[in-house]
């Protein structure tokens, strides 16, 4: 539930971002401070590299007609507005090489989605732009980083002037700071972009906002502002909020974005008197509502791969243009929808693509270090933990990729110690604590392992992989009605996750219902044919059932596509044994012994060679 | 001197005789299992006690203290399958202090031990790996509830004896419970289990 408040916030931060960004593009007469300068400049070389990535990368894409209908001028506005986003997003975690020894800024946590939600959080709870020389400092670090690339020549004269003195204050900003620094950095993060915007604001409200803000309010929709900016007040408590807002969160959480925008511009009439602006209403709104519309997508999108219902979310970004997909937040959320129907490859792939978008964004890291445990891609492993740990080494997310990596190499002691660590870090980090739990399940300490797994799910109730890793521990446990339970919540949760619905089904098998299990794991086998597990299983429950033929025909199926496996050909040695036919099982116990299966499966598979002759006694040892 | 020493380590190894190696070496599927075991020994010397044997540092030791046999006992709180012992002992340093002789021994208490497995040292310097499991495919493992390790003599007729580590191995259970058989193709493994 949280979850939504946070891309909630996040709306509405790239909203004052973005209406700024319309109002500096559109005017030419502005009296701008130095710093609209910088941030202007920076953002249009993000527009630059995000067009260059656009043209480059060739992943499919459908780009949505109504976005392309309005002048270039405006496009060029919208895509401004997620490069601004990106430009926000990769400054904030940049901020902290530059601060490393100190804790500072930038501690994202996996729910708290992107960086920049949690800015807009600060904004949304202290919305004034007191701390604006401090936020310039902070935001400037990074800049001159990007600057020194070369991307950008128009504005870069201007920039390397002001970066001298402007350094000085960031550096007496850190000084002064200190501890409260983490705070007030983000918070003037977001100052600079917020005060910039309601100075470009102010300019237009004199002129437009009447329309506009009547606008909105239409928008604004049945639930009542009371409610909303209560939740506000109500600082981290949010997810309160989260939960009253039910499942339809979508239809508010648009509405809570428009109102908290119509909230500033109100503030900004009465604050500021800037003067005149000569900006075309129509164009303006026409801006704005291609702007929404966008926002309208991505907060779609969010909403459903919020809610695990993976392939919605997929259809819902595919409606993205191509400079809007080939983010890295984007892209970034597109592998964790395949992440969670457990397509890894796929998953991969799209998290390597938004790295090479935003290199520095640990937003989802965790759960591509994951995928590359799960694909034992060891080297890219250890290689992405130790990127992460330099980009920065107080972000819960790289010390999880870290602890993934020593899981890959069963080190789980050392594994847990890192997850330990990330645990540390944040604590309201659900993947973390479920992350340590496997580990504990790994070193068989089974009593740890479910202390951790509830400690993610007071975090996250909605964390399925620790309702999944409860799950495991009971079926080991042999605790079969509470398997079976912890598998249908996480099942429940991830409805398109074949691995649960497998698991889910050996929960059933055990308890020896087993129809209701053969139905659970066909629907496995239909939702994802690329996952050989569920035939596997399905040929256990058969062979339970002492239904050899049918069995032996999946396991014939699954020799076809993981002809490396021991243990298909192990259970087609034994249900041959079973039907007698004593030549054909010692072939396949055979086949099974070469591909060296580990030491308790070579025990197993010779005393049943040995024992092939003699009846009925080797039932019970197999 | 070195090569004399290679041909009496061939000669002992041939002989079904003992002499460490330098690194401790195990294979992947096996895992460290006494760390919840109960360890208890029948003498030791103050300062030397049954916490040397399992503080992870080659420096330090137990040093028994009375009449051989010199007995370590492990107890484990469930049945458990082991497969493999490896002890740390340096003849370099030692000396006489070496065991030479070891008897393993296995069953549910102190009551019913059986002697599983006799094995000698020779001049042992580093980790020497006693397996436990006997010829026959289903005695790959035993399933015990207690190990015992005796040491009945050592090198050049010491009396008391200096053991520096001692770790048990059994096999690692199936990350995917309630299965007959493990997984081992890529292709199983990568969906067998969520994290």
């Amino acid at each position: 539930m949280r979850n939504y408040v946070y891309s909630v916030l996040w709306e509405v931060r790239v909203i004052t971002s973005v209406t700024s960004l319309l109002l500096a593009s559109n005017s030419s007469t502005l009296s701008e401070s130095s710093s609209h300068k910088i941030s202007i400049g920076d953002e249009d070389r993000s527009i630059q590299s995000s067009r260059v990535l656009g043209l480059n990368d060739s992943s499919p894409k459908q780009p949505s007609k109504n976005m392309h209908s309005n002048s270039i001028k405006e496009i060029s506005n919208t895509h401004v507005v997620m490069a601004a986003g990106q430009a926000a997003n990769s400054g904030s975690s940049n901020l902290s090489l530059y601060n490393t020894p100190s804790p500072v800024a930038s501690q994202q946590s996996g729910i708290a989605p992107p960086p920049l939600c949690r800015n807009g959080f600060f904004n949304a709870v202290s919305c004034d732009g007191s701390s604006k020389p401090a936020a310039n400092a902070a935001i400037l670090a990074p800049r001159r980083k990007a600057m020194e690339e070369g991307r950008l020549r128009k504005v870069s004269g201007r920039l390397f002037s002001d970066s001298g003195p402007r350094r000085s204050t960031r550096l007496s900003g850190e000084a002064t700071a200190g501890i409260n620094s983490n705070a007030s950095q983000a918070g003037g993060g977001t100052g600079t972009n917020h005060s910039s915007s309601s100075r470009f604001l102010g300019g237009f409200s004199s002129s437009s906002s009447k329309t506009s803000s009547a606008a909105f309010r239409t928008m604004t929709g049945r639930k009542g502002p009371s409610c909303i900016s209560e939740s506000f007040d109500e600082g981290r408590k949010t997810e309160v909020f989260g939960d009253s807002c039910g499942e339809d969160a979508s239809a508010t959480m648009s509405s809570v974005a428009i109102f908290v925008d119509c909230r500033y511009l109100e503030e900004d009439k009465i604050n500021l008197h800037a003067g005149g602006l000569s900006v075309h209403d129509s164009k303006l709104i026409n801006g704005i509502r291609e702007l929404l519309g966008l926002l309208r997508t991505l907060g779609e999108g969010y909403r459903f791969s919020c809610m695990h219902r993976s392939q919605e979310a997929l259809e819902v970004y595919q409606k993205l243009s191509q400079n809007q997909y080939n983010t890295g937040w984007v892209l970034s959320q597109v592998g964790k929808a395949h992440f969670e129907m457990v397509d890894y490859f796929e998953a991969a792939r799209f998290f390597d693509l938004s790295r090479r978008v935003s290199p520095y964004s640990l937003e989802g890291m965790d759960i591509y270090s994951t995928i590359l445990y799960h694909l034992k891609e060891e080297m890219k492993l250890s290689y992405l933990a130790q990127e992460l740990i330099s980009i920065d080494r107080l972000a819960p997310q790289a010390w999880c990729a870290m602890g993934n990596c020593y899981s890959l190499q069963k080190d789980h002691e050392t594994a847990l110690k890192n997850f330990q660590r990330a645990v540390h870090l944040d604590s309201r980090f659900a993947y973390a604590h479920t992350l340590s739990g496997h580990e504990y399940v790994a070193l068989e300490d089974f009593e740890n392992g479910i202390k951790c797994y509830q400690r993610a799910l007071q975090v996250d109730e909605r964390h399925y992989n620790s309702w999944y890793g409860l799950g495991v521990i009971y079926l080991r446990q042999e605790k079969f009605q509470f398997a079976e339970h912890h598998f249908r919540r996480a099942f429940f949760i991830n409805p398109r996750s074949s691995v649960l619905m497998c698991y889910l089904g050996m929960s059933l098998h055990s308890l020896r219902r087993n129809e209701e299990a053969l139905e659970m794991i066909e629907k496995a086998i239909l939702a994802d044919p690329k996952n050989p597990l569920p035939l596997y299983q399905k040929a256990n429950i058969l062979l339970s059932l002492e239904r050899y033929d049918e069995a032996l025909m999946n396991l014939d199926q699954l020799k076809e596509c993981a002809p490396q496996e021991t243990s298909v050909y192990a259970m087609m040695g034994k249900i041959y044994k079973k039907l007698n036919m004593h030549e054909k099982a010692m072939f396949y116990f055979g086949l099974a012994l070469d591909l060296k299966p580990p030491a308790t499966d070579v025990a197993i598979i010779k005393s049943a060679m040995e024992k092939l002759y003699l009846p009925d006694e080797m039932g019970d040892s197999l | 001197m070195a090569t004399e020493s290679e041909g009496e380590e061939d000669a002992a190894t041939a002989a079904g005789k003992l002499t460490g190696i330098p690194q401790l070496s195990v294979e992947d599927d096996l895992r460290e299992m006494a760390n919840k075991a109960a360890w208890s020994v029948s003498s030791c010397k103050p300062g030397n006690g049954v916490l040397s044997l399992r503080d992870d540092n080659l420096d330090t030791y137990w040093q028994s203290d009375g009449a051989q046999p010199h007995l370590v006992n492990i107890q484990f709180q469930k049945k458990v399958k082991l497969q493999l012992l490896v002890l740390y002992v340096d003849f370099k340093l030692d000396e006489s202090y070496t065991p030479s002789k070891i008897s393993i021994r296995a069953g549910d208490g102190f009551h019913n031990l059986k002697e599983i497995k006799t094995v000698e040292l020779v001049k042992p310097v580093g980790w020497v790996h006693i397996s436990l499991s006997g010829t026959d495919p289903r005695e790959t493992f035993i399933h015990t509830f207690m190990l015992q390790l005796a040491v009945l003599s050592n090198h050049l007729n010491g009396r008391d004896t200096h053991i520096r580590q001692i770790k048990v191995y059994g096999p690692r259970p199936n990350p995917v419970p309630r299965q007959p058989f493990h997984f081992t193709s890529p292709e199983f493994i990568t969906y067998s289990c969520l994290r």
